[in-house]
């Protein structure tokens, strides 16, 4: 009897590997024990080697199917191609990342499929072969756990960052190919793509994060704060009342319609500490706050308060470093 | 050209709280409003009415209260409004949901183009719309950040992927979701508040319908919540930082480095 799979959707980031993959690639592999086969689904042109980019992260296989229509075939192509290999192999669960990508391609799967799909999750576990998928609701007041006991494959996409990619020194995952057949869909049609260019670290990715909100929303906190970002080799991020800023856009959004951060250190200036706020960045390792407002929420979510003027401290804080 | 824009009714605010003895979600007094995000998807299709002379038609499934957001939208401009309302419906989950609009827009025919919001704020899923778009066969478009129409029977669209502006092309018919960002919706003039109350406002329930009940409600939704619970935001131990900011400063300087960060 063989064991069942756990497939991770591999997704494409410009020539690399989306990390939210590699994230899901590592909990799937903790999850699975002894228990499960975790593969890892690529979808790539004949000339690509993304696996190269997957392999280290340690699936037991990842599984390629290659045709050079996929990098930028269409939402309903891609749902098309996963649906054969699904027919073909009849994995127990399957992973998305919850990027606009994950999120649009999932749920055609799932209609075709007529099975469940766990939006957005936050945690992930099994109970025997059942995926109990945690999910927030209403802006992430509410957490929900839920399953989908009857049917399968079993699916949920998984907010990016909700887990830490870990290479594993020793990984051997098998390499193989699947085939299917490629079925266009000639009523929609991509007719350009830019990359946006960002070469920079986002927030999303950056070790060191300056955070600030509506308290340290002004023109010399901004460029104090920019300062200290290139002192600390981080970058900025802001609570959502900045992203109406021209300057800020919603990338540079920490918190629960934004990005989730675990940084090794967050300083959070003028930031009350909404719940939809510290969802965003409460497992970063080192969290220190400075808010005027001695009753702050952000407080009680953090190693180091300063109760004062966000202007004063970051002053202080630049002249003392060296 | 016929619009048909998805809409759902939410509770007023986020802050629902949980019955501490039946562990359900406590919406008791909670008013309902038409799903913020919905909002963008009336007004981009008011925008294409005033280009094309479209008609346009809200689309809503729920309990008859319901009813009212449907009256809003009309309020906005829209021409009329459908509600889906019956007893087998209800518990659905996103592919039950998904299911009976499908079926119901095919019941109301010509669609040309059918538009939905990000995502409902209760739920948060933003699954309905690629739902229904794979039921109808028709091809998709999510996260739009602009929509125009750029030929007699084609949509051009620009979507923002996490790492490239895309832009689309689509013959019609298609489903189309809006990012938030793409318009600000307007406000219902005094006069059009007025003439929503002459508008259609169609009830269509289970026997208007040609539906498989096996695909029904509670009994055709594969997921079950089996939790709910209030998320309790890890407390940390607060070590905090005092007197003069050089002085505070200076001791968070001090604490970094013990910790390895400086
Ligand atoms: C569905 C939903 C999703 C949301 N998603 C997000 C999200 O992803 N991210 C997010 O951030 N928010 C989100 N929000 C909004 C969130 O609820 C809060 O409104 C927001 O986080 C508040 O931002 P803030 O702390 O910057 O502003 P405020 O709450 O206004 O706090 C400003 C703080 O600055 C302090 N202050 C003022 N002057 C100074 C000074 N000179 N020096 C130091 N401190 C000062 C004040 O004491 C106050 O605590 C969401 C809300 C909803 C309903
Ligand atoms: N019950 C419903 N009736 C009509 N439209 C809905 C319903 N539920 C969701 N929608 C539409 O689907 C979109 C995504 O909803 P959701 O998948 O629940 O986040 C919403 O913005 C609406 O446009």
């Amino acid at each position: 009897m063989s064991k069942p799979e756990l497939w991770v959707v591999a997704e494409r980031r410009l020539d690399h590997i989306e990390p939210t993959t590699q994230q899901l690639i590592t909990k799937a592999t903790r999850l699975a024990g002894d228990h499960f086969h975790v593969v890892t689904v690529l979808l790539e042109a004949t000339t690509d080697h993304l696996e190269d980019e997957l392999q280290p992260y340690g699936p037991d296989e990842i599984r390629i199917v290659r045709d050079d229509r996929f990098p930028t075939a269409t939402d309903a192509e891609l749902a098309d191609a996963l649906k054969q290999l699904i027919d073909a192999a009849h994995p127990n669960t399957v992973l998305f990342g919850a990027t606009i990508t994950g999120r649009s391609i999932a749920p055609r799967l799932q209609a075709k499929l007529q099975t469940g799909l766990t939006a957005d999750c936050l945690d992930l576990r099994f109970d025997d072969e059942t995926l109990v998928a945690t999910k927030p609701s209403y802006g992430d007041n509410i957490m929900c756990e839920i399953i989908c006991p009857d049917r399968r494959p079993q699916m949920a996409t998984v907010r990016p960052n909700t887990f830490v990619a870990q290479p594993q020194a020793d990984a051997t995952p098998a390499i193989t190919t699947a085939h299917i057949t490629f079925h266009p869909v000639a009523r929609l049609h991509v007719t350009a793509a830019t990359p946006v260019v960002n070469t920079a670290t986002t927030v999303g990715d950056a070790s060191r994060v300056v955070a600030l909100g509506r308290g340290a929303a002004n023109e010399d906190t901004i460029a104090s704060a920019t300062q200290l970002a290139e002192k600390l080799g981080g970058r900025i991020g802001v609570s959502r009342p900045l992203t109406d800023q021209d300057r800020f856009t919603h990338d540079d959004q920490i918190g629960q319609s934004g990005n989730t951060i675990h940084p090794d250190l967050i300083l959070n200036f003028g930031i009350s500490g909404a719940v939809q706020y510290l969802v965003g960045m409460q497992d970063s390792q080192t969290i220190v706050s400075v808010n005027s407002d001695p009753n702050a929420p952000i407080f009680a979510a953090s190693d180091y308060g300063y109760v004062g003027d966000a202007q004063a401290f970051m002053t202080a804080l630049l002249a003392q470093f060296a | 050209m016929k619009i048909v824009v998805c809409i759902k009714q939410v509770p007023e605010t986020n802050d629902v709280t949980i019955d501490p003895h039946t562990h359900n979600l406590d919406r008791r007094g909670l008013a309902g409003v038409m799903n913020p995000f919905d909002k963008n998807a009336v007004e981009q299709a008011l925008q294409l009415k005033a280009a094309t002379d479209a008609e346009v038609v809200l689309l809503t499934m729920g309990p008859d209260d319901y009813a009212q957001s449907l009256r809003e939208g009309m309020a906005m401009g829209a021409d009329s409004g459908v509600l889906l309302s019956d007893r087998a419906f209800a518990g659905a989950d996103t592919l039950a949901t998904g299911y009976v609009l499908a079926q119901a827009i095919a019941k109301i025919g010509d669609v040309d183009l059918i538009i939905f919001g990000r995502q409902a704020v209760d739920a948060d899923t933003g699954q309905v719309g690629p739902i229904v778009a794979e039921f109808l066969h028709q091809p998709q478009i999510t996260y739009a950040a602009t929509l125009r129409l750029s030929g007699p029977n084609e949509v051009t669209a620009e979507r923002l992927l996490e790492d490239t502006k895309q832009t689309l092309v689509a013959q019609l018919p298609a489903v189309v979701s809006v990012r938030s960002e793409l318009n600000t919706p307007r406000y219902p003039t005094p006069r059009n508040i007025q003439l929503s109350f002459t508008k259609p406002l169609t009830t269509w329930h289970h026997d208007d319908l040609d539906l498989d009940d096996t695909r029904l409600g509670q009994a055709g939704s594969p997921t079950i919540v089996t939790k709910v619970y209030a998320p309790t935001p890890v407390k940390r131990a607060l070590t905090p930082l005092t007197g003069t900011p050089q002085e505070a400063a200076s001791q968070l300087i001090k604490a970094l480095k013990d910790r390895q960060l400086l």
